[in-house]
């Protein structure tokens, strides 16, 4: 009994009005610690634009207009229709008035990835496999494949390519770029080497490291 | 083709000669470079010559500055802020313009095409404004915009001969103006006058298969003759039937009335260039070779004609894929191409840029050569005519434009000087004035773009009003009071038109058109004068009432009053640094922007100097040595 009067108490006490607070200035947070923000500009790479990743695509494929790009391309599927892409691409559309897209999205990465491989195989088609034209005339494998290429093999050869899509010697990349590519090659030419058509395991593995180089990051930034 | 090297820029490199100090900063600076002043990387013939020490960078910069891809880039950052492409959506079908195509049968029974246009005054009643041929005639009715009906039956050749006549068109010979054409199209106009390719549907008769080489078209349509008389039938106004009265025989809909222009200009001569004379003579037609008309294979406005890529991201020269589509789409690419290449001219020439709102010059090709000479006047006069206005005052002179262009011919692109004491710029081409319809529209794109400032509405809570000027009218006034003076300067040129409204026909008060109650105004004082801002003395032209001084300076007046802003140069400045700089330019970049703005204006405002200056700068090339990615 003295237990519930007791609590009755209390809960008339906790319903009453509270003791009031007197209002007192804000009191700015004690200082933790300093830190400087840097406010300047950030410079950071920028995507290449669509009409430069498609012009630089057709001197790549051969110097080619682009209904022919897209009738050179089209086969096993690798390949649609230039329309197809455009959008993905992030070109603008005035007539509906879209804007272009300035930075990547997934869309785009994968439009990119599958324009790399189809212009990869297709160069690998024309440039490596059968009766090859002569390396003045190839536009991106402009070298001699050697059969399972020595890591000093490799590299002269990567270099051109890394030259054509990322714009500079492979020996002024980081220090592991080389050997990155490198166990990609060996692994898809390994994969491969049984194969004869429609191209062999090094020259799959080549058209590997050009896919590859071509949808990398400095090969689509600038 | 676009894909273009340059042997100048990549001289062949030495084996053994190169540069041994090269970074990768330098290889990135140089892909930038040729990335935004080549359209495309560096080859490694190009590469190559950059290594060899002999290599002199300023020259390559100032040599690429000379390429067609390098005014392709600047084109790039105004098209992207002007956006001077038109869509579907505005359909450009005035009915003087499009030739339809019906299928009868002729006096053996087999099919043949007839080309007409809808609304082509004819005398007969029965075929007045419509089908030359009529249901007796062919057994068939044509209604309109839709396949025909009924069952046919041959026509006899005295009717064909009578109502019809054999034209060689200009879409199959380029000769088409002289008496007996011969250079019909073939294999080898695909060099002469690439992209120019008419739909298959406009190149096979009936059958599918025999070649098209003459085409025919109602007589009424085949005319030549630059005017024609006025022709009032003594019909009614409006085409409406009375109660008890039949339309002629055979037709779906009524004959034409006469307008009020027909009935009180009746005998006088009207312009076959203009929408008034298709109107109102039965003398006006296509002109020779039908150059005054473009053709459809079928009888919609909207027929398939011509063969031409949707979009052109690389150029005209290097298309996508192609389809069918009907001639508004064609007229709206040209228009498109029209400023392109308006552009290109600024840039490759390095002019002064301020002409890109104030010059009177433009370039034409065959068919903007046909539109300004034939078509632009197609739209014009509508119920202006009623008083007075049926020839209009063109913002392009027709006379200005080089007849020696084909409306086939495609790749020849000739200058013209002077269009005309209207013209300024874009502000006055076809591709600007469609593309923003509104005088608001044009105001507001100008202001953003050359001026590189935007409206921002107030916070302010929006009250019913009934205040009529904007400039005044709480919560809109803050943003119209900039916009509404600007957007008065199009107030003589027709909303999503290019028809120009001189003031001897449109004074800026009309008293005609003031009256105490606006509601009992004539159609066309709506239509022009703003019932809003006129009353018993005196009316105002439709836009003009923030600025009746800028409606009368007309475009290039605000091309002057844009170029000689001080916000200008500093925009310009801003819309190519941070383009090229691929981000906003910040505060922090302020005294570069000054330094450059004064390096724009004192190169009296050319474009190579002002880009030299930036692709020079430690800002261009350090934007390029991010963080390398593994």
């Amino acid at each position: 009994m003295k237990l519930a009067v007791y609590l009755s108490f209390g809960l008339l006490a906790a319903c009453g009005a509270a003791p009031g607070i007197a209002p007192t200035a804000p009191q700015p947070l004690p200082v933790a610690k300093t830190i400087a923000i840097d406010t300047t500009p950030k410079e950071r790479r920028r995507m290449m634009p669509p009409e430069v990743y498609l012009r630089a695509y057709m001197v790549w494929f051969g110097g080619l207009a682009p209904l022919d790009v897209q009738a050179r391309a089209k086969g096993k599927a690798l390949f649609d229709a230039w329309d197809d892409y455009l959008s993905a691409l992030g070109l603008p559309d005035y007539r509906v008035d879209l804007p272009r897209q300035m930075q990547t999205n997934t869309l785009m990465l994968a439009t990119l990835g599958r324009l790399g491989e189809a212009l990869c195989m297709r160069a690998a088609e024309r440039d490596l496999h059968g009766k090859p034209p002569a390396i003045a005339d190839r536009v991106i494998f402009a070298f001699e494949v050697v059969p399972t290429p020595s890591a000093d093999e490799f590299r002269d050869r990567f270099d051109v390519l890394h030259r054509t899509f990322v714009g500079y010697p492979v020996a002024l990349g980081p220090a592991d770029r080389l050997a990155k590519f490198y166990a990609l090659y060996q692994a898809v030419a390994a994969r491969h080497k049984a194969a004869k058509q429609p191209l062999t395991g090094d020259e799959t593995a080549w058209a590997a490291v050009c896919s590859a180089l071509v949808q990398h990051p400095e090969t689509e930034l600038y | 083709m676009r894909f273009r090297f340059y042997p100048l820029l990549a001289v062949a490199a030495l084996a053994g000669d190169t540069r041994a100090d090269l970074g990768v900063r330098d290889y990135r600076y140089f892909r930038a470079l040729s990335i935004d002043l080549l359209g495309r990387p560096a080859t490694r013939a190009e590469l190559a010559a950059f290594e060899r020490p002999d290599f002199d960078l300023d020259a390559w910069i100032d040599s690429a500055m000379g390429t067609p891809e390098y005014s392709d880039r600047l084109r790039r950052i105004y098209m992207d802020v002007l956006r001077l492409e038109v869509g579907p959506s505005f359909q450009f079908v005035p009915a003087p313009l499009v030739l339809r195509r019906e299928q009868v049968l002729d006096a053996e029974g087999a099919p043949i095409y007839i080309y007409f246009r809808k609304g082509q005054r004819r005398v007969d009643p029965v075929t007045d404004g419509d089908f030359c041929l009529s249901r007796d005639d062919t057994g068939m009715q044509f209604p309109a915009n839709a396949p025909s009906i009924g069952f046919p039956h041959p026509v006899s050749q005295r009717v064909l001969d009578e109502r019809t006549v054999v034209v060689k068109p200009w879409w199959l010979y380029a000769d088409y103006r002289v008496t007996t054409p011969t250079d019909r199209i073939g294999d080898e106009w695909k060099k002469r006058y690439p992209g120019f390719v008419p739909a298959p549907a406009l190149l096979v008769e009936p059958d599918g298969k025999t070649p098209t080489t003459v085409v025919r078209v109602c007589k009424e349509e085949a005319q030549t003759a630059d005017s024609g008389t006025v022709y009032a039938s003594g019909r009614a106004g409006a085409p409406k039937l009375k109660p008890g009265e039949q339309l002629p025989a055979g037709r779906l809909d009524a004959p034409p009335g006469d307008s009020g222009f027909a009935k009180n200009q009746k005998g006088r001569a009207v312009s076959c260039l203009s929408g008034t004379g298709f109107q109102n003579s039965v003398e006006c037609g296509c002109g020779i070779g039908l150059e005054r008309c473009e053709p459809s294979s079928g009888p919609q406005f909207e027929s398939p004609a011509f063969v031409m890529p949707t979009r052109t991201p690389l150029g005209a020269d290097a298309p996508f894929e192609a389809t069918p589509q009907p001639a508004s789409s064609w007229e709206r690419n040209w228009w498109g191409e029209e400023a392109r290449v308006f552009l290109d001219k600024i840039f490759t020439e390095d002019r002064d840029f301020r002409e890109v709102l104030t010059s009177r010059a433009t370039s034409v090709n065959g068919p903007l050569a046909q539109f300004y000479r034939f078509f632009a006047g197609a739209t014009c006069c509508g119920p202006s005519a009623d008083i007075g206005y049926s020839q209009p005052e063109p913002l392009v002179e027709p006379g200005a434009i080089p007849q020696a262009l084909v409306p086939e011919d495609t790749a020849t692109w000739l200058p013209v000087a002077d269009r005309g004491p209207h013209a300024s710029g874009i502000l006055t081409m076809p591709i600007f004035l469609t593309k923003y319809g509104s005088r608001r529209a044009r105001a507001h794109v100008v202001y953003n773009a050359f001026l590189c400032k935007d409206f921002v509405a107030d916070s302010v809570k929006l009250a019913p009003s009934n205040e009529a000027d904007l400039t005044k009218r709480p919560g809109c006034s803050s943003c119209h009071q900039t916009l509404e003076p600007i957007a008065s300067y199009f107030t003589r040129v027709t909303e999503s038109d290019w028809t120009y409204l001189p003031a001897t026909t449109f004074p800026m008060s009309q008293a005609r058109c003031a009256k105490a109650d606006q509601s009992k105004l004539p159609g066309l004082c709506k239509l022009v004068y703003d019932p809003a801002f006129s009353d018993d003395r005196h009316s105002t032209l439709r836009g003009a009432y923030a600025s009746p001084a800028h409606a009368e300076a007309g475009p290039a007046g605000l091309a002057q009053e844009i170029v000689g802003a001080p916000e200008f140069a500093p925009c310009v400045v801003d819309n190519v640094a941070s383009s090229l700089l691929g981000r906003a330019l910040a505060p922090e970049d302020e005294p570069w922007k000054n330094q450059l703005t004064n390096t724009f204006v004192t190169g009296g405002y050319r474009m190579k100097a002002l880009v030299k200056a930036i692709v020079t700068s430690p800002r261009y090339r350090k934007g390029n040595d991010a963080k390398r990615a593994p």
